[in-house]
């Protein structure tokens, strides 16, 4: 199976004045095409902050991240930004969309920022729409949606590039449990029916009960790996 | 590109009162730009019509040495038909002969000399302001009786009224002997400068020659233009058409070069302004983007965590501050409108100072197309470079960093 995600001896130290912090401690993984996993762990075990180095939102200490095939960690960052738009999805626990664009506008975005040609935005946007059961929904802007509703906008605003991983940092912790729970289906239908890769973080119970591989962080290191059938 | 321009539109108006008012406070420096520069055109455009209506002429001719020496035989060359070739001339709309000589004024009570002028009341009426300004008695009427015009500060002077009687001396030309005549006071003026209601007397042109014994020589011909923009215009052939034969044509420009001067000096204090203003302007610029910025720091650090270049974020930063430039503009320019209005309407009076030359109108604030182009087009440049500052902090935020702080 070809791996979508490599890293390898990742450490990340916050310094806050007088305070260290060893966020990540030599941490080496590997997630490839098709996964659905979780990783798991305490509030401050680490989690955000992988995902957060593995996508060059924020630069390691220490260690070497490749995705696709390619070197995050040695990319500039205008060059990440642009793989980012090309290659990475991204669902966040709240805030995702822009407050000013509409729900359809918010889709767009990454289109635009890749130059999609408008006709085929539209056609991406409507379908992508359909599929996350928000059809009607396009002049809406983010404050008239529920939270429910946000987050699947920003699910299908993550999709509608076609990314090679999405990455979920607690999608579902602001949540309640049904709508949590109708969200993880629609990310597992995705997940089944094209094939894209997802990367969570959670305590959700529900989302570690689907997730078919289970990473457990603690104290920057991982504790246990899992996969189920 | 499209994108960013409705983001940025879209945004600056999230705040809407915010917004406004940094629009207001930066709008109210372009109406101040605007109208400190009307203002200081109004205030030398009065000067120099105060100083050319009055008595100066838009140009004079003399003969050539006269202005310094003041010397009675220096006489304009061929002065009755270059009168006559000035009268017809297309490019002037009026020319008024004169002489011009130090005289004595005698009074029972005292003394004084003066400049005297010989005037040709027919001429003399349109070109200067001596009848408009007379606070009692009457303008000359025929051109050789024996009537003086003097300032009120002089017949104070003299302790002479209306209809009073005053012995004048000049020095004769070529001989230099003494001559005297008795004139009676036909009217006294006020022009509001000390200097001219002091020491300015005008008898009729006919006596004055007479008694300066000129045989119809002229020492002065001042003049107007139809389009007094001319009268600045040294490339002008008239000029030197006039300067023919020994004599000298001047503009005002070069006869009060006090307000040529002023004119140019004004310009440097405006920038000066300008760049005071600008500089309070630019505190608020930068203060109203950082603050739309921190409150949005999550929302950057979504944009660049979802494909915004950090390039793309400051350019949009930058467009939000040419967004609040372009409502400044709008609010400036129209308070600007306003205000100039109503100085307009109502005039800015300085008639009891006396600057250069003694301000009898009121000042009004003088609107030109660059205040309302150029200035605003400064603005507009200055407030997308000042918003420069936030948009490279903005760029260079890393995404995970934006949304910590975002949060
Ligand atoms: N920007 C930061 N500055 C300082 N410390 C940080 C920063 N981000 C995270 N940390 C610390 O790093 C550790 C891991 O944080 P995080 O990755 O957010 O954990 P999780 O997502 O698992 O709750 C925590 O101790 C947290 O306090
Ligand atoms: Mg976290």
């Amino acid at each position: 199976m070809e791996n979508v995600i490599r890293i390898d001896k990742v450490s990340k130290i916050y310094r806050t004045g007088e305070v260290t912090v060893d966020a990540l401690k030599e941490v080496s993984l590997t997630i490839a095409k098709g996964e659905f996993s979780a990783l798991a762990g305490p509030s401050g075990s680490g989690k955000s902050t992988l995902l957060n180095i593995v996508s060059g939102l924020d630069k390691p200490d220490g260690g070497t991240v490749e995705l696709g095939g390619r070197a995050m960690t040695a990319m500039s960052a205008s060059d990440l930004s642009d793989f980012r738009r090309d290659h990475i999805g991204f669902i966040f626990q709240s805030y995702n969309l822009i407050p000013v664009l509409t729900v359809e506008e918010n889709i767009e975005y990454v289109m635009l920022l890749q130059g999609v040609p408008k006709n085929e935005r539209r056609e991406r946007v409507a379908k992508i729409l359909a599929e996350v059961g928000l059809d009607g929904m396009q002049k809406r802007l983010p404050i008239h949606l529920s939270g429910g509703q946000q987050q699947r906008v920003a699910v299908a605003r993550a999709m509608v590039a076609k990314p090679a991983i999405i990455l979920a940092d607690e999608p579902t912790a602001n949540l309640d449990s049904k709508t949590g729970h109708d969200l993880l289906d629609m990310m597992e239908e995705m997940n089944a029916k094209h094939g894209v890769t997802f990367l969570f973080s959670t305590h959700d119970q529900m989302i570690m009960e689907h997730a078919r591989r289970l990473i457990t962080l603690r104290d920057g290191r991982i504790f246990s790996d899992e996969v189920r059938g | 590109m499209t994108l960013f321009f409705k983001l940025a539109w879209r945004n600056l108006f999230r705040n809407k009162r915010r917004t406004l008012l940094a629009g207001l406070m930066i709008g109210l420096g372009l109406a101040a730009m605007i109208t400190t520069d009307a203002i200081t055109i109004g205030t030398i455009d009065n000067m120099i019509a105060s100083a050319t209506r009055s008595f100066l002429g838009e140009g004079q001719v003399h003969r050539d040495g006269f202005r310094k020496t003041l010397e009675v035989e220096l006489t304009i060359a061929d002065g009755p038909a270059l009168f006559e070739k000035m009268k017809n001339d297309p490019l002037i709309r009026q020319a008024s002969p004169r002489t011009a000589s130090f005289g004595m004024v005698t009074s029972p009570a005292n003394v004084q000399s003066v400049m005297l002028y010989g005037i040709d009341p027919t001429y003399e009426r349109d070109l200067s302001q001596i009848d408009d300004l007379l606070v009692s008695g009457d303008y000359l009427a025929a051109a050789d009786e024996p009537k003086i015009l003097i300032g009120d500060k002089l017949a104070d002077l003299l302790e002479v009224g209306l209809g009073d009687k005053v012995v004048v001396t000049v020095a004769q030309a070529h001989t230099g002997e003494l001559s005297q005549e008795l004139f009676r006071v036909g009217g006294i003026f006020r022009f509001g400068s000390r200097q001219m209601d002091g020491g300015m007397a005008f008898i009729p042109l006919k006596r004055a020659q007479e008694m300066l014994k000129l045989e119809g020589g002229l020492h002065e011909i001042a003049f107007l233009f139809h389009d007094k923009l001319k009268s600045e215009d040294t490339a002008l052939p008239l000029w030197t058409e006039l300067s023919a034969g020994g004599n000298e044509a001047l503009s005002w420009t070069g006869l009060v070069s006090e307000l040529a001067m002023m004119r140019s000096m004004t310009d440097f204090s405006l920038f000066l302004v300008g760049i005071i203003l600008f500089g309070l302007v630019s505190f608020g610029i930068v203060n109203t983007l950082f603050m739309s910025l921190y409150e949005r720091m999550f929302e950057f650090g979504v944009m660049r965590a979802i494909g915004t270049r950090p390039r793309q974020a400051a350019q949009l930063m930058v467009m939000e501050a040419g967004g609040l430039a372009l409502i400044a503009i709008v609010m400036g320019s129209v308070v600007a409108l306003i205000v100039n209005g109503l100085l307009l309407h109502y005039g800015i009076d300085y008639s009891d100072a006396e600057f250069i030359v003694a301000l009898r109108e009121p000042i009004r604030p003088v609107l030109t197309l660059t205040q309302f182009t150029l200035y605003p087009f400064l603005l507009f440049v200055f407030t997308c470079l000042v918003g420069l500052y936030p948009a490279i902090y903005a760029a260079r935020l890393t995404p995970a960093k934006a949304m910590k702080r975002g949060l």
